[in-house]
């Protein structure tokens, strides 16, 4: 058997992996794990309790909402929506971020100058704010909101990876490569991008965290997807109308964005610590 | 004196990037809001309006010029104060932002205070408790705290001391009962202007949960940046020099190591400030806080454009101004840069 690779030994990185795969199962396979439909209202049974607490209903496990849905099969319901924003944002501000980031960084001069400028005035926005002006210009919708957090957070990849490709460009291999007369692309792609790697795929792990968190803000003032698709953030807004009669209906949406963006969290550091040549030199020693 | 001029400098300067940053904002602004579907004259109008009026009103508020133009007018309107009127409101936006903006000010700058005091003492904790079983621990504690937002974390404190042990408020700015002094427009310097102490009271203890669920959500990253910052500048050879010349290590960390590691944590500051203003939106919302989020979410809903460009703009002032702030800060702290 050949051994694991380095950063999937680390016990951060295996954590992460185990509750992203759990998410991603309760995604996937929504309609057969959840208990209920999760838009089918009961208006007999509204606000009932957990299955363990007193007046719990063993059919509802987790207890019903205001308008007497399952809890627990809208909160497995919700990860479709969380893990696709998650993934498709990410990627997406990933490949912005990171085109901008390799061409300002290689060229230099009026190029980076500009990207820089761009840059800037994107965060003189609090993201907040920034994706909810955004939301109300795109209109509301799952194609939407990954459009809107792709637009904002691109920026987070541009900023640090430039620095870093602008270390890169000045090592002698790269100078090599453009003197044996490889085009620019071939250098960016070839000599550069694989320096790159380990920091982008960490920060991707960490973006789909912000997505996750994003996606649930938005959705928690009612600019994320339409009602009949059940989201985190829905369910927050739901909740907190009877925060006195049914506390433990707030407790389980926010629990779920923790458990996600914990997660990815963890992923990313745990990724970060083994990828990072750098890092992992210095601890050694 | 050589440290006035430098910082007049930076300050003459870094306004003076700030100008087109601005104008760049606005445009944005102006061009997102004006390519929606809404129609703002048929908006101000009663339903019941017949399609002529519409289109006077279109005229009047010049939304058949060219956009480039309406935008000229707009920036126009806007160098001479006036952001135009709520649709929703029926109020001028300059009025209604005035209103509120000195509640969310109030806001974040305590949250800021907040966040520095837990993001200095985790930072010097966690340093303390460097290479020992511990600081495994205290670090996945850390990685736990930077998965909870500030939004997951207004929820969360509000339903413990707010529901559960009933023992802090969590709506508003004044429970009922309590007269509202109108001075300068903030809460807090307005009651104690009017030597109403029993109102300052009242609206400092409103404000305990909101302050503490930004600080605590901002403080770990904080946190994580001064002990890696105290990290390096303990591999310095003038840490060495002052053990050899016998300080005490307290005396060591709060001169030497401090001192040096406290600039990138006050870079990070400039950065992570800014967020959190953007931040009290969500808290604001949750919190019934009358402050400039709650403002613009409800012009979000409906459509309010005038009051969404203006809250915006206003949004972004706010945080150059803060980057502006720390950068002075900065300059003033580090002794390098004064020289040049």
């Amino acid at each position: 058997m050949q051994p694991l690779p380095l950063w999937l030994k680390s016990g951060r990185v295996q954590t992460g992996l185990v509750i992203i795969s759990i998410l991603g199962v309760c995604a996937v396979f929504a309609p057969y794990l959840a208990p209920n439909d999760p838009n089918e209202q009961n208006l007999l049974a509204i606000l009932t309790p957990p299955a363990w607490a007193d007046g719990g209903d063993p059919m509802f496990p987790l207890g019903t909402d205001s308008l007497g849905r399952c809890i627990l099969s809208r909160l497995i319901f919700g990860a479709r929506v969380a893990l696709t924003v998650a993934f498709t944002a990410s990627v997406g501000a990933m490949i912005i971020g990171a085109i901008f980031a390799h061409v300002a960084g290689y060229f230099g001069g009026w190029v980076d100058w500009l990207i820089g400028r761009v840059v800037e005035i994107w965060l003189s926005f609090p993201p907040v704010i920034l994706s909810l002006i955004l939301m109300v210009g795109l209109g509301t919708g799952l194609r939407n909101v990954v459009l809107a957090i792709i637009l904002v957070d691109w920026t987070r990849f541009c900023r640090v990876l430039r620095s870093e490709v602008i270390v890169l460009r000045r090592r002698d291999y790269v100078a090599a490569a453009q003197l044996v007369g490889f085009s620019h692309w071939r250098t960016i792609t070839r000599e550069i991008l694989p320096g790159t790697l380990p920091l982008l795929i960490t920060l991707m792990s960490l973006e789909m965290g912000v997505a996750v968190i994003v996606e649930a803000i938005l959705s928690f003032v009612g600019m994320s997807v339409g009602s009949e698709t059940p989201a985190w953030g829905q369910m927050i807004a739901d909740a907190r109308q009877n925060i006195y009669e049914a506390p433990f209906n707030l407790i389980a949406p926010i629990f779920a964005i923790f458990f996600a963006v914990f997660g990815f969290n963890i992923l990313g550091d745990g990724l970060r610590r083994t990828l990072d040549t750098r890092l992992t030199q210095t601890e050694r020693t | 004196m050589r440290m006035f001029a430098t910082i007049a400098n930076l300050l003459v300067k870094r306004v003076l990037t700030a100008i087109p940053i601005l104008l760049v904002v606005s445009a944005l602004l102006f061009c997102i809001l004006r390519i929606l579907p809404v129609d703002p004259a048929a908006m101000s109008l009663p339903p019941n309006a017949t399609v002529q009026e519409i289109e006077a009103m279109r005229t009047e508020m010049r939304l058949d010029r060219p956009l480039y133009e309406q935008y000229g007018i707009w920036l126009n309107q806007l160098l001479h104060g006036d952001i135009g009127r709520s649709i929703h409101f029926r109020q001028d936006v300059t009025s209604l932002i005035g209103s509120t903006l000195p509640a969310t000010i109030e806001l974040a700058v305590i949250a800021m205070m907040v966040a520095t005091v837990f993001g200095l003492a985790g930072g010097l904790f966690l340093f303390y408790v460097r290479g020992t079983r511990a600081e495994a621990v205290m670090d996945f504690i850390s990685i736990l705290l930077l998965s909870l937002p500030e939004f997951l974390w207004s929820l969360f404190l509000l339903l413990i001391f707010g529901v559960f042990f009933e023992i802090l408020p969590f709506t508003g700015r004044l429970s009922p009962g309590f007269e509202r002094p109108v001075v300068t427009g903030f809460l807090l310097i307005d009651s104690l202007i009017t030597g109403n102490i029993s109102t300052f009271f009242n609206a400092l203890e409103h404000m305990i949960l909101p302050c503490l669920a930004l600080g605590i959500a901002l403080s770990p990253s904080l946190m994580r940046v001064l002990r890696s910052s105290l990290l390096d500048a303990y591999q310095d050879d003038y840490i060495q020099q002052a053990r050899l010349r016998g300080l005490s290590e307290k005396r060591i960390l709060i001169r030497h190591g401090l001192k040096n590691a406290i600039l990138p944590t006050l870079s990070l500051m400039g950065v992570q400030f800014g967020f959190l203003f953007g931040g009290t939106l969500l808290v604001e919302i949750i919190y019934s806080y009358p402050g400039m989020g709650n403002l613009m979410v409800d012009a979000i809903r409906n459509a309010d454009l005038p009051i969404i460009q203006g809250a915006g703009l206003t949004y972004c002032i706010a945080v150059l101004v803060i980057s502006i702030v720390v950068d002075s800060l900065y300059l003033i702290l580090n002794p390098k840069l004064r020289m040049r």
